[in-house]
């Protein structure tokens, strides 16, 4: 478990390029800095800057290494390296309010932002014109987009948003793909069609993701609990209470479990048994530290007992690795269905990058299936 | 007693829009979680379900809202117990709950 301090700053969001070798992330302000891996060490090797809002989405496309940004300016910019400098072009996302999270779709032919208009723009390129062409998502989204992820058909596009659900469009271009084929989630795809919308829980979804086939989609509410969809159940959801405080980020490792993380700084598993339909908290994936419990003295416990009317002490430290919340978690090797190794940034300016295979060792029972 | 407390719990009116049920109802399972003894209130706690845990503590912190005589006491009683099943994440509920009890 690799923890590496980048800033005292919130890292706002972070995206990593194809073989893993630099990260994009942006320290909490107007700027993206790329940082480049050397050993065990980190150096900034690029500083972009051209946003005039704080960068809230970054995704880097693994196959044309290229980097779309969007930041609170109600504008994107998608990044090409020229010999050694990285080139914006913006795109003009027709918002008026800010822009929330962006991502490539998997064929990086399109890209989609979420943003605070209640609009999901997806964008395109235009070869006649040599533009990037956006067109809107608009109905029925009633609040902020905060979290998309795309389907691997490249077509199908889920969102998570602020009023409480969660939804499924089509992002189908006919200028730049072919007809998609049925999935279980529907077989009309005609652009901006809604195919499946969940019923309301009670907390803004912070962050939605697609299993690695695309028939599974899980999402993380501010109502402290996880849901997941399963496409070939019928749409029945499964939905869990969780006991902590409310997950920021989610990620699938396996097309059974999932890893959430939020604003009790550690990871979390979760798996999900299909038979029953039904989810499960797995663990906690944090490795124990050995901390140094000196005894109580006698004193100092009546002195808490007439404190705070309890007998233990509490720590002031937190245990955990990360020491504010976790905003984001990637999937850094193996793919969403064979995962690997993870890494989490977090409101405290830290990243780190889990194992699955030390964790597995580290904390007896956990399974992931 | 403990048939009292389920009974008071069960369809409850979280859907209506009719104030003076839902203080009618208040007013019942306030009167049954007062009337518990503590030692009582641990086994009445792990009776419920998920969901039961979480309207208990909507309960609970409607009761904090209009304290009276004897009541804070007994309801953080009710509300550690809770809070030890339940955890954080029943308390961010009853906080981000739209439906309220």
């Amino acid at each position: 478990m690799a923890y590496h301090s980048f800033l005292l700053e919130p890292i706002s969001c972070h995206a990593w390029n194809k073989d893993r070798t630099q990260l994009a992330i942006c320290p909490n302000n107007h700027e993206v800095h790329i940082y480049k891996k050397a050993g065990e060490k980190w150096n900034k090797v690029h500083e972009l800057k051209e946003h005039n809002g704080q960068v809230t989405g970054i995704d880097w496309a693994p196959e044309s290494n290229r980097i779309v940004t969007c930041g609170t300016d109600r504008n994107a910019y998608v990044w090409t390296l020229k010999g050694n400098v990285w080139k914006p072009t913006l795109v003009i996302l027709r918002i008026n309010r800010a822009a929330r999270c962006v991502k490539w779709s998997p064929k990086e032919n399109k890209f989609a932002v979420g943003s605070g208009s209640r609009v999901i723009s997806i964008c395109y390129f235009e070869q006649e014109n040599d533009w990037w062409v956006c067109k809107h998502i608009k109905k029925p989204i009633r609040s902020t987009v905060l979290s998309l992820d795309w389907h691997p058909n490249n077509v199908l596009l889920a969102a998570g948003a602020c009023d409480f659900k969660c939804r499924i469009f089509s992002a189908y271009i006919k200028e730049v793909e072919e007809r998609p084929s049925p999935t279980p989630w529907g077989s009309k795809m005609p652009f901006g069609e809604l195919m499946f919308e969940s019923s309301s829980s009670c907390g803004w979804v912070h962050s939605i993701c697609f299993s690695e086939s695309g028939n599974r989609v899980a999402w993380v509410g501010h109502d402290s609990t996880v849901c997941l969809w399963d496409a070939n159940k019928k749409m029945a959801v499964a939905s869990l209470s969780v006991e902590t405080l409310p997950l920021l980020a989610v990620t699938f490792i396996t097309e059974n479990s999932l890893v959430a993380a939020g604003h009790d700084c550690y990871p979390m598993l979760f798996t999900y048994d299909e038979s029953q339909g039904s989810l499960t908290f797995g663990g906690k994936l944090e490795v124990p530290k050995q901390s140094s419990q000196r005894g109580l003295t006698a004193r100092e416990r009546f002195q808490n007992l007439d404190k705070k009317a309890s007998t233990e002490t509490n720590n002031v430290m937190l245990e955990t690795l990360h020491k504010n919340s976790i905003s984001q978690i990637s999937v850094i090797a193996g793919g969403k269905a064979k995962c690997t190794q993870f890494c989490t940034t977090g409101m405290d300016g830290g990243l780190s990058i889990w194992d699955i295979k030390s964790l597995e060792s580290a904390l007896k029972d956990l399974k992931i299936k | 007693m403990l048939q009292a407390f389920h009974t008071a719990l069960r369809n409850s009116p979280l859907n209506t829009k009719n104030q003076a049920i839902k203080e009618r109802a208040q007013g019942v399972v306030l009167k049954v979680l007062t009337s518990f003894k503590s030692s009582e209130i641990e086994q009445a706690v792990n009776s419920l379900d998920r969901n039961g845990i979480d309207l208990l503590m909507k309960y609970v912190y409607k009761g904090f809202e209009k304290p009276t005589e004897n009541s804070s006491a007994i309801l953080l009683q009710w509300h550690e117990k809770a809070l030890a099943v339940g955890g954080l994440g029943s308390i961010v509920r009853v906080l981000t709950a739209r439906k309220t009890v």
